[in-house]
């Protein structure tokens, strides 16, 4: 996956920390900032492990509906950055 | 879809796309399955992406799918939505788990749901269908299937103690579960609509939980009853309490609706149904069984083959994806004579298998039977006559058969 296509504001560690956070929860596969959530196997069993472990991790709690629309690491990663802003 | 089907026309089986969502918004899938009981009783059908599944659509086979675990097991999914993704909750969730643990759990979590455990809901049912039924009776448009949603809510949520404030949202998840390509539904794709609303729903469910441990309060609910029941020799895990409370929101709230829409559509255009069955309300228990017949709102649910198995003339191989179409047994003349007439007097009515077959039998089916019955004694009683006023809309869905908007005219009974 070429990062640099990744339409990110975010810093791109971030957007790669989420990504390695994803490959833990989908059988340890490697996950680039770009790919799509539902295209690698996740399902909302997923999904819940996964905004815990960032609200765990980032103290940032994810909207349900924003984690599965954003649908990439890049983009969950700017949703993190967006909410450390607001906060 | 239409439950009324249209005039019998020419059909190539091997070009027939079961999945195709258009199919069930605007077509007419009854002949395609009078063909196919009569012509390919297994049937098999290639995605575009590649994903195959077999079909069954005569009531014998179809019993015999959702009958016998050890052929057919349900612990790679049982939702052709989910179709060539094993399911991730099998064995955990009920409807995703097969004999001998189903056995345990469902024992367990029936207790409650008995006809005789539920009869004593029978008074607050009705004034909730009677609350129900004001607003459609002052002469003005009312949406029937759409006021409908909220229905099973409305008539279970005490029993299942879920707050009323929270029923309106709990019902757009659950619609957004049964069909999440449905314009009125989705929210992004496909996939993130179902991942959502399966998100939402589960957490939902462990919140409530996790409150009520924290406070130490019970109200005797049904979700009382799972936080406490045992079965085999254990309580039930976290988990299992999370994803069967969800699956009994989603039962509760996804077909009761479409039985009761589809149902009072049909009396529309048969008004010598209606009249027959308001000048003998002890038909009434009969015109729910036919209703559920007629419109067998969960139109098929899917298992996968244990190993090869001879069904229908042909062969399922092992681990392939059957589905069982329930909306076309409940249509098999071979048990069903003149298939497609609404008979509120048909004397088999009661053999539809509207709420499955075999060990998954739907759990909920007394307590939908009682809530029917009580909506249609209460609907004759009152409505002197219903009118359509509007074109009926369908629900974009291959899982769920149901209306989205039925508008209808009402005129209050006058001699009741």
């Amino acid at each position: 996956m070429d990062q640099q296509a990744a339409s990110s504001s975010a810093p791109v560690s971030l957007g790669q920390e989420i990504a390695e956070l994803w490959g833990e929860h989908l059988d340890g596969r490697t996950v680039g900032v770009d790919d799509d959530f539902f295209a690698l196997g996740g399902n909302s069993l997923t999904g819940i492990k996964i905004i815990d472990r960032v609200a765990q991790d980032y103290d940032v709690r994810l909207s349900v509906r924003d984690f599965y629309l954003a649908q990439t690491p890049a983009r969950v990663a700017e949703l993190i950055e967006r909410a450390r802003a607001a906060a | 879809m239409r439950l009324t089907p249209g005039p019998r026309r020419a059909i190539d089986l091997d070009a027939v796309d079961l999945f195709d969502l258009d199919l069930y918004t605007a077509g007419d899938p009854h002949p395609i399955w009078d063909e196919m009981r009569e012509r390919a009783p297994l049937h098999h059908q290639v995605l575009p992406d590649g994903r195959e599944f077999w079909s069954v659509t005569r009531y014998e086979d179809v019993c015999r799918v959702l009958g016998d675990h050890r052929e057919f097991t349900s612990e790679r999914g049982t939702v052709c939505t989910h179709l060539g993704q094993d399911d991730v909750a099998a064995g955990t969730l009920l409807t995703s788990t097969d004999p001998p643990r189903h056995t345990e759990v469902r024992r367990a979590i029936g207790a409650r749901l008995t006809a005789r455990a539920v009869a004593p809901w029978e008074d607050r049912i009705r004034q909730s269908v009677v609350r129900f039924l004001e607003p459609a009776l002052d002469g003005a448009p009312f949406d029937l299937a759409e006021q409908a949603l909220l229905l099973p809510a409305i008539v279970t949520g005490p029993l299942l103690g879920i707050p009323e404030r929270d029923w309106a949202e709990l019902v757009q998840l659950t619609a957004m579960v049964t069909a999440p390509s449905d314009p009125h539904f989705q929210m992004g794709g496909e996939a993130a609509t179902l991942a959502i609303s399966h998100h939402e729903l589960v957490t939902y469910v462990t919140d409530r939980v996790k409150r009520r441990r924290a406070s130490g309060d019970t109200d005797g609910s049904l979700l009382d009853h799972l936080m406490s029941v045992h079965a085999g020799d254990a309580p039930l895990t976290d988990e299992e309490i999370a994803l069967d409370g969800y699956s009994i929101l989603l039962g509760a709230n996804v077909t009761t609706p479409h039985t009761v829409s589809g149902t009072v559509q049909a009396l529309i255009e048969r008004p010598e149904q209606f009249d027959k069955a308001q000048a003998d309300p002890t038909l009434i228990p009969n015109l729910v069984e036919e209703g559920l017949r007629w419109t067998s709102a969960a139109c098929n649910f899917m298992r996968y083959a244990v190993d090869d198995v001879q069904i229908g003339g042909g062969t399922i191989p092992a681990r392939g994806a059957v589905v069982a179409w329930i909306g076309s047994a409940n249509r098999d003349a071979s048990r069903f004579p003149d298939p497609h007439t609404f008979d509120i007097t048909r004397d088999n009515a009661k053999r539809q298998v509207a709420f499955g077959f075999g060990p998954h039998f739907c759990i909920g089916a007394p307590l939908a039977r009682l809530t029917l019955r009580i909506f249609f004694e209460e609907l004759l009683q009152r409505c002197g006559s219903i009118e359509l006023a509007g074109e009926p809309e369908h629900l974009r869905s291959h899982f769920i058969a149901g209306l989205t908007h039925l508008p209808i005219v009402a005129q209050e009974r006058r001699t009741p």
